[in-house]
C-alpha cells in the first residue's frame, strides 16, 4: 500500500549513514516519547497502588481521593505520602510504586526550615533541583518540552499546510494570481510579527491554540516562497506536459506529479521549522507574552535562570543544557536531510 | 478533402515576453507564425528545421498543451482549439505525443506499471486488474521484460526509457501520434531500433505520425512528407523523396547539402549558410529567410513570400515559399 520510492529508500538509506543526524534522530524521537509517556516517569500521581488487595492505575485517569486509601480527606491522594504511611507498617501487603520523578509540574515542594529554589538532591528526588517556587525542574522540563514539541509540530503542519497550498497554487496558477499573492506576501512579511504578537497578547490572554493561529496568520509565508519557486520548475517539465496530453486534470497534475516531486524540499524544511517553533515559543515565554503563568514552559525556566545567575545555578545550567541539546539535535538531523536528499548525489546519467 | 485526420490553418503561437515594474508584456516571441498543413490517416509527416524554429512548439500547440494564439486545428473535422476541457479530455484520447528527453517525460516518482496504467486510470477505462493486464501487454509489445512494471525510471536505460514513452502513447490506441524528436537524445545504434518500433507500431495500429526531428537521415527514413520549417514558418513542404532529390527553397537546399554522404567519391557542393537564425521575437521583414539566403534580393526584402504550389513536371503537391522557386539551385 504504502510502498516508498527506490528513491527515497536510497536517502533514508543515506541518511542513516550520516551518523551524527542518525543518532541524533533517534535520541529526539526517544525524547519526544518520554514527554509523550511522562505521566509514567515524572508524576505525582503513582503508577501502581496496592491496597486491601486491590491495584489501583492512577497515573491516568480521574483523581483517586484520599478516603480510597484510608486517609481522612476527599481531596486527590498525597501518594508520596502514602508511600511513607505504607513503608512504616510493612506487614501488610499494601504497597505504592511512585514514577522515578515523583513530582508533577505544578506543585510547590515547600520546606518549613527554607526558602526555594532548593539545590538539586537525590533524597528530596529533585534531580535537577526546583525553581523558585519549589517546582520540580525535572518536571518542568519535561512537560514545558512537551508543549513546546507539539506546539511547534502542530504549527509546522498548519504552516506547510497553507504555504504549501498558496505556494503550489501561484506557481501552478501564475499570471494575475501569483503576481497578487506575491504583493500581499511581501507586505504581510513587513509586518514585525514579533511585536504584533506582542501586542496581542498584551490584549488577550494567549492560550496554546489562540498563540498557535496568531503565530500561523505570520508564519505561513516562508514555505509559499519554496513551493512556488519548485511548481514552476516542475510544472513546465515533460511528464507534466505528458499527463496533461494523457487528459489529466489540474489535480491529478498536482497531486500525483508536482507535489511528489517537491516533497525533498518541504522535508528539508520540516527539522529547521521544528528548531524555529521551540525558540520562538521559548522566546515569547522568555519575554512574558507567550503562555500563561503556570503552565511549564523553558522560556519561564529561562527568565527564572536569569534571575538566580548565581545563587541557583542548576535552573540555568538545566534549562540552557535542554536549549542547546534540543536545538543541536534538530540542527545535526536537518542537516543531514538535507545531505541525504541532495540531489546531486542522486543524479545519474547513462 | 475529407480524408484528412488532422488540418492545420493558419496556426500560430506567440508567446509574450513580459517584463518592466508593471509587468506588462514588452514583447512577442513569434515561435509559430501562421502554419498550414494537412495529415493524412496513416502517414507520416515529418517536421524538420534547425533548433529554435518552432517545430516542436507545433506539435505542442496541436495538441493544445499550449493555447495556439490564433489558427484552427481541425482533428476529425472537429476545432480541437476551442474545446471545453472535458471534451477536450475525450479528445485527447485520440492524440499523444512521445517527448524527446526520456529522463523528463517520466515521473521519477511513479513505477513504470503506474506509468503506463494513468492513461487508463484518467479515462476510467476497466478495473484495477484488466488496467494491470493491459499494461503488461503494452509492455511487452514495445519489447520491455515483464518485470519492468514494478520498477522506476532511473532503473532503465535511455533507449528503454522511451519505449515506456512510446507505450504510455500508444495505451490509450490514439490516432495520431506526435513525435516530438524521440531519437534525438538516443544513440545511434538505440535510434534504430526506437525508429523501427515505431514503423511496425504504425503499421499494427494504423497510427498517424507528425514527427519532428532536426535529423534529415532519420526524417528521410520514416516519412512520407516533409515540412520543412524555418523561423515559425514552412518554407517548402513535399513528399520525402522530392524534398531529396529536388529541393526548391534554398534553406532546404543548404540543409540537404549539409547531410554526411557514406561515399568518399561523393563530389557534391555543399552550401554553408552563413550568420545564425535571426531571433523570433524580431522576425526580419520580408522573407524570414532572405538574411541568410544566397541568392537574396531586393524584392526578398520587401515582400513576405506565400507557402503556394510549385508546378514542374508531375510534382503534384510541392509547396514551395520563395519569390525564385525554380530559378534557383
Amino acid at each position: 500500500m504504502f510502498n516508498f520510492n527506490p528513491l527515497t529508500i536510497k536517502q533514508i538509506r543515506r541518511f542513516k549513514t550520516i551518523k551524527r543526524g542518525y543518532i541524533s534522530f533517534i535520541i529526539f524521537c526517544m525524547f519526544i516519547l518520554i514527554s509523550i509517556i511522562a505521566e509514567l516517569l515524572v508524576s505525582n500521581r503513582a503508577l501502581v497502588v496496592k491496597y486491601n488487595d486491590t491495584y489501583y492505575f492512577p497515573a491516568y485517569g480521574d483523581i483517586i481521593p484520599g478516603k480510597v486509601f484510608g486517609l481522612d480527606y476527599e481531596y486527590e491522594t498525597n501518594y508520596r505520602d502514602l508511600a511513607k504511611i505504607f513503608s512504616s507498617a510493612p506487614e501488610s501487603s499494601n504497597f505504592v510504586v511512585l514514577p522515578p520523578v515523583p513530582y508533577n509540574a505544578f506543585e510547590n515542594d515547600l520546606k518549613d526550615d527554607a526558602f526555594p529554589p532548593f539545590a538539586p538532591s537525590a533524597t528530596d528526588k529533585h534531580y535537577l533541583g526546583t525553581d523558585k517556587t519549589g517546582r520540580d525542574i525535572l518536571a518542568r522540563l519535561i512537560y514545558g518540552f512537551r508543549i513546546a514539541i507539539f506546539f511547534s509540530l502542530i504549527l509546522l503542519f498548519s504552516n506547510y499546510l497553507i504555504g504549501i497550498s498558496i505556494g503550489c497554487l501561484m506557481g501552478f496558477i501564475g499570471g494575475k494570481f501569483d503576481l497578487l499573492f506575491q504583493r500581499i506576501i511581501e507586505i504581510w512579511t513587513n509586518i514585525p510579527y514579533l511585536y504584533a504578537i506582542i501586542i496581542i497578547s498584551s490584549i488577550i490572554i494567549p492560550s496554546f491554540f489562540s498563540l498557535l493561529i496568531i503565530m500561523v496568520i505570520f508564519n505561513w509565508i516562508n514555505m509559499t516562497w519554496y513551493m512556488r519557486t519548485a511548481t514552476y520548475k516542475e510544472k513546465e517539465r515533460d511528464y507534466v506536459l505528458a499527463a496533461r496530453a494523457l487528459g489529466a486534470g489540474n489535480t491529478r497534475i498536482i497531486f500525483k506529479h508536482i507535489i511528489p516531486n517537491t516533497i525533498s524540499i518541504i522535508v528539508t524544511f520540516i527539522p529547521f521549522s521544528i528548531s524555529g517553533g521551540i525558540t520562538a515559543l521559548t522566546a515569547l515565554d522568555y519575554l512574558g507574552f507567550g503562555l500563561p503563568a503556570p503552565s511549564p514552559s523553558w522560556g519561564q525556566l529561562l527568565s527564572e535562570a536569569s534571575e538566580f545567575t548565581t545563587s541557583a545555578w542548576w535552573i540555568g545550567v538545566s534549562i540552557i543544557s535542554a536549549l542547546i541539546l534540543v536545538l543541536t539535535m534538530v540542527t545535526f538531523i536537518g542537516e543531514a536531510i538535507r545531505e541525504a536528499f541532495d540531489p546531486k548525489m542522486h543524479t545519474t546519467y547513462e | 478533402m475529407n480524408n484528412y485526420l488532422l488540418k492545420v490553418k493558419d496556426l500560430k503561437m506567440h508567446f509574450p515576453v513580459k517584463g518592466g515594474v508593471l509587468y506588462k508584456q514588452i514583447n512577442t516571441v513569434k515561435a509559430v507564425d501562421g502554419i498550414s498543413f494537412n495529415v493524412k490517416s496513416g502517414e507520416t509527416i515529418g517536421l524538420v528545421g534547425e533548433s529554435g524554429c518552432g517545430k516542436t512548439t507545433v506539435g505542442r500547440a496541436i495538441l493544445k498543451l499550449y493555447n495556439p494564439t490564433e489558427g484552427e486545428v481541425y482533428f476529425e473535422d472537429k476545432n480541437i482549439v476551442h474545446l471545453r476541457p472535458k471534451e477536450l479530455r475525450i479528445a485527447r484520447r485520440n492524440m499523444q505525443i512521445i517527448f524527446q528527453d526520456p529522463f523528463e517525460s517520466l515521473n521519477s516518482r511513479h513505477t513504470i506499471g503506474y506509468i503506463i496504467e494513468e492513461p487508463f486510470i484518467i479515462h476510467k477505462i476497466g478495473t484495477s486488474d484488466e488496467r494491470k493486464q493491459k499494461s503488461l501487454n503494452i509492455l511487452k509489445r514495445v519489447g520491455l521484460p515483464e518485470n519492468a512494471l514494478n520498477r522506476y525510471p532511473h532503473e532503465f536505460s535511455g533507449g528503454q526509457r522511451q519505449r515506456i514513452g512510446i507505450a504510455r502513447a500508444i495505451a490509450l490506441n490514439p490516432k495520431l501520434i506526435i513525435c516530438d524528436e524521440p531519437v534525438s537524445a538516443l544513440d545511434v545504434s538505440i535510434q534504430s531500433q526506437i525508429l523501427n518500433l515505431l514503423l511496425e507500431l504504425q503499421r499494427e495500429l494504423n497510427l498517424t505520425y507528425i514527427f519532428i526531428s532536426h535529423d534529415l537521415t532519420v526524417v528521410k527514413h520514416i516519412s512520407d512528407r516533409i515540412a520543412v520549417m524555418y523561423l515559425g514558418k514552412i518554407v517548402e513542404f513535399a513528399e520525402a523523396d522530392t524534398i531529396y532529390k529536388n529541393p526548391m527553397h534554398p534553406y532546404t537546399q543548404a540543409l540537404i547539402s549539409a547531410i554526411p554522404r557514406p561515399d568518399p567519391l561523393y563530389k557534391g557542393k555543399r552550401i554553408v549558410l552563413q550568420g545564425d537564425v535571426p531571433s523570433p521575437v524580431n522576425p526580419p521583414h520580408g522573407c524570414s529567410f532572405h538574411t541568410r539566403c544566397p541568392y537574396a534580393k531586393d524584392i526578398c526584402k520587401n515582400k513576405t513570400p506565400v507557402l503556394q504550389m510549385y508546378n514542374k513536371d508531375n510534382d503534384n503537391d510541392h509547396l514551395v515559399s520563395c519569390h525564385f522557386a525554380g530559378e534557383i539551385g
